[in-house]
């Protein structure tokens, strides 16, 4: 599929650190909300063992 | 943060869109992919307001009249859960989508086949909750907090109403990463973060609390489908677990989800009344650092939602005592758009109509709230109707006057045509009116001690349901007018030029309207941006 979007084209030399900064930044959010996903299901499932 | 950006170096400024079905199943543009969260959104608007009607055409008169009380309860559940998740959110996301690059001088969202993923999601999950109406046992009951052990009764519905969660979860989660990633990637040079429109703000913190709490909601419904399917006993007293243990984290969602779907619109009251009032905002910063302690209290106030389950005194002090909190921030809110009107040449076209209404019935909604933190108080109030009129005036003249505000706001700015602004003030003028003859009646019907979620209630409380029906009828059919007015306003109308409004400030009245298929292709100059940084 051909992308549709400026962003998505051959990027120019100084377009290389935004994108990593956007993919990092976006995986740490991604790993933020799976961390909290989890940590709820162990709280809970901690309390369940007291 | 943001650095200069060379966009110009890597486009051609061709309007190169794809044509037909590809447009948009492949969507990667934001205003496309807006305007799909938006057409979604308004379809989503009308199926729970058919139930909505449903629901009110029920209790027009006392005793059983159309529906068995299952259904009924199918109802109100699905109106809740389509109204929130399929209707309210997606627009916010769809107004984020065409707004937020526009406003901040970026070409697109960060990760437009993220953006797509995050929006085709939705169809499906919607898809499959509204597909549980036609299952054995009927769709999911238990009301949208889903509370165990009455949830975990539900029939053949309960894996599509626990998948269909997850999807939304997944879609607003994808969202919000996309949304804040934007924000802190994108911004033109010079578009600092205290140069940011209200919208953009308002959206940035909003996305953070989704990203927070979504995945709260996932875990929890998680636990319920491993309960009922795996023998899991997380919420079964029967096997050591604790009931009461889903309705703190339910509500730990649940509370901040409240203002996910109102902080946008604080946003959009924010752009309307300066650009009507032609001053810029009272008290820009307060505004920003307000919406951001709003955030932060809406993590510590959650057992508001739940004093009658019994707790030590301490937290109910503390639960009321947080809870109230909220109004100072709230009130300084109030107080600001009021401030910019003050001495303003106000005038009264459409959105101003609608933020005003905001400012006004969402202050009553907010009066009930404190109402209802007071914890004797709420022991009186608890699964009243009293609660269904107080988040009610949140949501209705709150998220979805917010909402009417800024697509009457930026329609123009869309299709580059003003759209019909008599049958506009018809629409907004029917709106509040009927809204309140529909909600405020429930206060008197909650004081009186009516239950929420009956089919059926004692004959004393049919005046006022009678009179709340009526409300409801004319408020649903007067939203008819609503996608009319767009429909018309996108076939065509008078021509307006980069600013539909004589006040408006912000980068996206610098861009033609309609826009361009790629927004800024090249960065907006400093000037342009401060220009539109009128605060």
């Amino acid at each position: 599929m051909q992308p549709h979007t400026s962003s998505a084209r051959a990027a120019p030399p100084d377009e290389g650190p935004r994108r990593r900064r956007v993919r990092r930044s976006a995986l740490l959010f991604a790993l933020i909300a799976a961390a909290f996903y989890f940590a709820f299901i162990v709280m809970t499932l901690v309390r369940g063992w007291k | 943060m943001a650095e200069p950006l060379s966009y110009a170096a890597s486009h051609d400024d061709h309007d190169h869109k794809p044509h037909g079905w590809r447009r948009w199943v492949y969507a990667t543009n934001h205003k496309d992919i807006g305007t799909m969260y938006l057409i979604f959104a308004c379809t989503m608007f009308f199926i729970g307001g058919g139930m909505a009607m449903l629901i009110r055409l029920e209790l027009f008169k006392p005793g059983l009249q159309f529906f068995d009380p299952q259904f009924f309860n199918s109802m109100t559940t699905m109106h809740a859960l389509i109204m929130i998740f399929g209707a309210v959110m997606p627009a916010w996301t769809g107004l984020a989508n065409w707004m937020v690059p526009m406003q901040i001088g970026a070409p697109d969202m960060a990760l437009p086949r993220l953006n797509n993923f995050s929006f085709w999601i939705l169809p499906f999950a919607f898809t499959l909750l509204l597909s549980s109406l036609f299952v054995p046992g009927g769709a999911p009951a238990g009301g949208w907090t889903m509370y165990p052990p009455l949830v975990l009764q539900t029939g053949a519905s309960f894996p599509m109403l626990v998948f269909s969660i997850h999807l939304m979860g997944a879609s607003s989660i994808l969202g919000a990463i996309n949304i804040v990633v934007t924000i802190m990637n994108m911004r033109a040079p010079g578009m600092t973060l205290l140069r940011m429109p209200l919208f953009v703000w308002t959206w940035l913190i909003t996305a953070y609390l989704l990203i927070a709490v979504m995945p709260v909601l996932a875990g929890a419904v998680t636990m319920l489908l491993t309960d009922h399917f795996f023998g899991t006993t997380f919420f079964t007293a029967a096997g050591g677990g604790d009931p009461v243990m889903f309705q703190h984290i339910f509500w730990f969602f649940g509370h901040p989800e409240v203002y996910i779907l109102i902080l946008p619109a604080f946003g959009i009251v924010s752009e309307v009344i300066p650009t009507f009032s032609r001053k810029p905002l009272f008290g820009y910063e307060a505004m920003v650092y307000a919406v951001a302690s709003i955030a932060f209290l809406s993590f510590i106030v959650w057992a508001h939602h739940m004093f009658t389950v019994g707790m030590p005194l301490a937290a109910q002090l503390f639960f009321m005592l947080s809870t109230m909190l909220i109004a100072v921030p709230t009130g300084v809110k109030v107080f600001n758009w009021t401030a910019t009107m003050w001495k303003g040449s106000l005038s009264f076209e459409p959105p101003m109509l609608f933020a005003l209404a905001f400012l006004f019935l969402f202050s009553i909604g907010g009066f009930s709230g404190l109402m209802l933190a007071m914890v004797p108080a709420d022991y009186q109030y608890q699964d009243t109707y009293f609660v269904v009129a107080h988040f009610h005036y949140v949501l209705v003249p709150g998220s979805i006057f917010g909402i009417m505000a800024g697509v009457y706001y930026w329609l123009p700015k869309w299709t580059g045509h003003m759209y019909d602004l008599k049958l506009a003030t018809w629409h907004f003028w029917l709106s509040a009116i009927f809204v309140n003859v529909l909600f405020f009646p429930q206060h008197f019907l909650g004081l009186a001690g009516m239950p929420r979620r009956i089919p059926d209630y004692a004959v004393q409380f049919t005046d006022w349901n009678m009179v709340s029906s009526l409300g409801g009828f004319g408020f649903g059919l007067s939203q008819l007018l609503f996608p009319y007015i767009i429909w018309k306003c996108v076939r065509g109308g008078q021509r307006i030029g980069n600013k539909a409004w004589e006040g408006a400030h912000g980068l996206e009245w610098e861009l033609p309207s309609p826009p361009p298929f790629h927004s800024w292709t090249t960065p907006p100059s400093d000037a342009v941006i401060a220009r539109g940084a009128a605060h």
